[in-house]
């Protein structure tokens, strides 16, 4: 195996790595992922070149993620949040700096899923502002928006200092 | 640094966090957040959420591949997908030849499938030449850019080192390929075509056997071709051409073939 289909199956560990931070499921994580190879499989004539395969990737499987969520929207939404975790994590503004992932993760699961992918393809996939606005399909000026207001929630729910607009919705 | 100093934007304090930053700029910043520690104590925690999440999902990235996501795997069952697909339609290529007015070939060598190697060849061929030298939209399933793609999937699933003929110089540019299928398993397509967009194919066929035929015409309803076969792997020319330019391509291609193997 060479060409694309080598270059595609070296990107299949941070496929899953994103799926698995997305769907937080690990079984729903890898069934996306298998459904952006077979999806990328099938396009493959399209592509003209190899660069770029990564972005390419990503974009297809946030497609099939954003439809896989407009089909979830038409049933009642799932868990409602857990209040333990604000507990506790309002119970530590001194961690601020210095956060256990597993927080980290939590506080990122309240996150809207825009702030998320955002965060997700900047923070952990190393893609570039203007590769992760390809791959969104979104203005890079939105890129950055999105990043700058996740990041700032994400600290204000460490440091305890969130409004709790979740809460309310909870009742 | 001369003249006024370019004022920080919020962004840049992000790239800065995720390295991003125009090295040119990195001065500037370093210097703006020694001098604003509240500034600069948001920098570190959102260096810190980065930091975070890189742990929290590295493992799953480290994990070996579940056999699920084994993209050789996934090659192979889209195949044999593809080729339920591709025996529906040549099944229904072949009732075509059968009921229509050209079926008068295949009736006379007393069966649809012939056990007559060159026959079997042939109505391969030209089944996957109807199908897919027909189709305008999406006539080959790897292009003329991915050619070296293409020569190594398909000599890996034919067991058997071929590349696409260049017929460049008798006027015939290179479009594609695929894999086709067969009753005797998988099969290489290669497609080509003239200035009028006249498309021949090149059909590559192991026969599991050590036969070899020399080159002789062929003809399937109103398509013709050239077909022979060298040591058990069968090879035809097919397309709309005269009769001549067809043994005249074939021997082309059959040259190529040779020298590479």
């Amino acid at each position: 195996m060479s060409g694309v289909l080598s270059r595609i199956e070296a990107c299949i560990p941070a496929l899953r790595r994103y799926a698995t931070a997305l769907l937080r499921n690990r079984e729903d994580a890898d069934d996306l992922v298998h459904d952006c190879l077979v999806r990328a499989l099938d396009k493959l004539h399209t592509r003209r070149d190899e660069a770029d395969v990564r972005a390419w990737l990503f974009a297809i499987m946030h497609n099939l993620f954003i439809s896989q969520l407009r089909r979830a929207k038409a049933r009642p939404s799932g868990d409602p949040l857990d209040e333990s975790h604000e507990a506790s994590m309002s119970q530590r503004p001194e961690q601020e700096n210095n956060l256990h992932w597993r927080d980290m993760v939590r506080g990122l699961n309240r996150l809207p899923v825009e702030q998320r992918t955002v965060i997700l393809l900047v923070s952990v996939e190393d893609l570039s502002y203007a590769e992760a606005a390809s791959v969104l399909g979104v203005p890079i000026g939105t890129v950055m928006s999105r990043l700058a207001r996740g990041r700032e929630r994400l600290r204000q729910m460490a440091a305890g200092e969130e409004v709790r607009p979740a809460l309310r919705r909870v009742k | 640094m001369s003249g006024p100093a370019r004022p920080i934007a919020e962004e840049e304090l992000h790239a800065y966090v995720d390295n991003q930053l125009d090295p040119e700029r990195l001065p500037a910043i370093q210097r703006y957040l020694q001098e604003q520690p509240e500034v600069a104590q948001r920098v570190a925690a959102y260096s810190a959420q980065r930091e975070a999440l890189r742990t929290a999902f590295a493992a799953v990235a480290a994990e070996p591949i579940p056999p699920r996501l084994d993209l050789e795997g996934l090659i192979q069952q889209r195949l044999v997908r593809r080729r339920g697909v591709s025996w529906a339609l040549a099944a229904s290529v072949l009732l075509a030849f059968i009921l229509g007015g050209a079926g008068g070939w295949l009736l006379h060598s007393g069966m649809v499938l012939s056990t007559d190697n060159i026959a079997l060849l042939t109505q391969e061929a030209v089944a996957n030449h109807v199908v897919y030298a027909a189709d305008r939209r999406r006539p080959t399933e790897l292009g003329a850019e991915q050619r070296d793609d293409l020569a190594r999937w398909v000599s890996n699933r034919l067991n058997h080192r071929v590349a696409p003929p260049d017929l460049a110089a008798d006027g015939y540019r290179y479009m594609g390929g695929r894999l086709a299928a067969t009753p005797d398993g998988p099969a290489g397509q290669f497609m080509y075509d003239d200035a009028q967009g006249v498309r021949l194919t090149v059909f590559v066929l192991p026969m599991g056997t050590a036969d070899s035929a020399p080159i002789q015409p062929v003809n399937v309803a109103q398509m013709d071709g050239c077909a022979w076969i060298d040591k058990g792997v069968g090879y035809v020319v097919v397309g709309k051409l005269p009769a001549a330019e067809l043994k005249r391509i074939a021997e082309q291609v059959r040259r190529q073939f040779a020298s590479f193997t």
